[in-house]
């Protein structure tokens, strides 16, 4: 284990304090989970809504049948108004029924398996301790310390922390205030009719911060919950829907020390079953190093391949192409015997001889008889 | 970083959706990077810095001149003391903040295969700081300079 502790943040004074890391950070992140489970979860807090029964069908129409050059659509009966020899009932008409009324009994609740819930919730607290993971789900976390970012206890014990301002401050000496300021300054009005049905402004998701309400007490939910993009959850009842938002994993968890030290108490190990979860063992992964690369390149795995064949003077295929008549390293590859040559200065040969002399008085003679 | 995730698996897991990556109709279906980590803006998993443990950044400093971004790979669940910084400021030639920039990353086995990027990027940044030139005025010809030159 190559990072068994995180050290405690203590906002008020210096702290030593470390805490090993519990066995549910260890667990396997799969997106693929979390996203199917969240899917399910995010379904389940909808209420049920549909157009009146008796919509489109408060008129008393009926079909003229053939023979009257009009298409056989009920029509409504009567006269003395326009209403009279309208078309009724059907989805094309005007003031007619919608296709398909909705219903109320239609099925808007998922049955999502235990067992992956829990799987997911320790898939998506897992993916929460990597920073790289934080980052991508866009959370500010440039100014922390170390994640997981716990904070003692103490900072919560008596109650310290009932006020709203209390516990801004407790944040922004933390590390995470940068987080808090971007929620505040991402509020906008939300586009299309979600104005008018309770959901007028959309903004950011900020730090969940995660307590333990035996030691913590609960006074320090109502300091939070005031400061935009800020929610609380106790250790014992974590939501996928708070620690994944939108299905994707790395929320930005500020954990109290007591609700970080009894992860191990709830979740249990691989191991050992889980002290208040029924039946249920944190999985293992299928992979104990999921670091392919580190893998490949370890002296066990490069032991029982082959080595490479031709070593470090295998050919190199694609170069650029060199002339041999001007490169000489190229040239002796091709001609060794380029090396004495050119040593015994053998090309110079002629040079050194010096120029042919004349070929005498009786050469030129005859050279220029007519 | 932890045996349960590696920089493959983050890539696996933000490669679709990351706050860092930006996708527009416009860009004709190019994926951008906000990351300042990233040295030619692009999401791929060989540029992007959130989800590699050595990672390489160049921008412009606030005097002038550029600022050289390493990861420290021992840091990674650290966010605070994450990132060294080392700044060239605009009166160290560009040679000189090339060299230094390829020494300290390159050739130290640090993140070799972005050299070239690194020092294109610290160029391009340079470059952009230099004084804009004014235009030369106009040369008036024909009618225009014939007004001008009477008047």
């Amino acid at each position: 284990m190559s990072r068994p502790t995180v050290a405690v943040v203590s906002p008020g004074g210096e702290s030593k304090e470390t805490l090993a890391i519990p066995q549910v950070f260890k667990s396997p992140i799969r997106p693929d989970i979390v996203h199917s489970v969240h899917t399910g979860m995010a379904k389940n807090r909808r209420q049920p809504y549909a157009v009146s029964e008796k919509a489109g069908h408060q008129t008393s129409a009926e079909s003229w049948g053939t023979g009257r050059a009009v298409a056989r659509i009920p029509r409504v009966s009567g006269g003395g108004t326009h209403r009279a020899g309208q078309a009724a009932f059907g989805n094309m008409c005007r003031s007619g029924r919608m296709f398909a009324p909705t219903k109320v009994w239609r099925k808007w609740h998922q049955k999502i398996n235990l067992n992956q819930k829990r799987f997911a919730t320790a898939s998506a607290l897992a993916a929460s301790s990597s920073a790289a993971l934080l980052m991508a789900r866009g959370h500010n976390v440039s100014t922390v310390p170390e994640v997981p970012l716990v904070v003692s206890s103490t900072a919560f014990a008596d109650a310290a922390i009932a006020k709203t301002s209390a516990a801004l401050a407790l944040l922004k000496a933390v590390g995470a205030g940068s987080d808090v300021e971007k929620v505040a300054g991402s509020r906008k009005l939300r586009a299309g009719k979600g104005k008018l049905r309770g959901r007028r402004h959309r903004q950011r998701r900020g730090p969940l911060v995660v307590y333990n309400p035996d030691e913590d007490g609960k006074e320090l939910v109502l300091a939070f919950r005031n400061i935009p993009g800020v929610e609380t959850s106790s250790v014992y009842s974590l939501n996928l829907l708070q620690l994944a938002p939108g299905g994707h994993l790395g929320r930005f968890i500020v954990w109290t020390s007591s609700a970080f030290s009894a992860l191990d108490k709830i979740y249990g190990s691989t191991t050992e079953p889980s002290a208040l979860k029924k039946d249920f063992l944190l999985p293992s992964a299928t992979m104990k190093n999921a670091d392919l690369s580190k893998l490949i390149n370890s002296g066990e795995i490069q032991k029982v391949l082959r080595p490479v064949r031709g070593g470090a003077i295998s050919k190199r295929s694609v170069v650029q192409k060199k002339n041999p008549l001007k490169n000489f390293q190229v040239q002796l590859r091709l001609n060794p015997y380029a090396a004495a040559f050119s040593k015994n200065k053998l090309g110079q040969e002629s040079v050194k001889s010096g120029k042919p002399g004349s070929a005498g008085a009786q050469f030129e003679k005859l050279l220029h008889e007519n | 970083m932890a045996s349960n995730i590696s920089s493959d698996l983050i890539w696996e897991i933000t490669r679709g959706h990351s706050s860092t990556l930006v996708k527009r109709k416009q860009a004709g279906g190019q994926q951008f990077s906000r990351d300042r980590l990233n040295l030619r803006n692009l999401y791929r998993r060989k540029y992007e810095g959130v989800c590699s443990d050595k990672a390489i950044g160049v921008q412009p400093a606030k005097e002038g001149g550029v600022v050289l971004l390493t990861k420290k790979a021992n840091k990674e669940n650290a966010p605070a003391s994450q990132i060294q910084e080392a700044t060239f400021g605009p009166s160290t030639s560009t040679r000189k903040t090339y060299k230094a920039i390829a020494n300290s990353t390159a050739k130290r086995n640090y993140r070799p295969d972005l050299r070239a990027d690194a020092v294109a990027r610290a160029s391009a940044i340079r470059k952009s700081q230099k004084p804009v030139k004014e235009d030369k005025p106009e040369k008036l010809r024909g009618a225009k300079a014939r007004v001008a030159a009477s008047a």
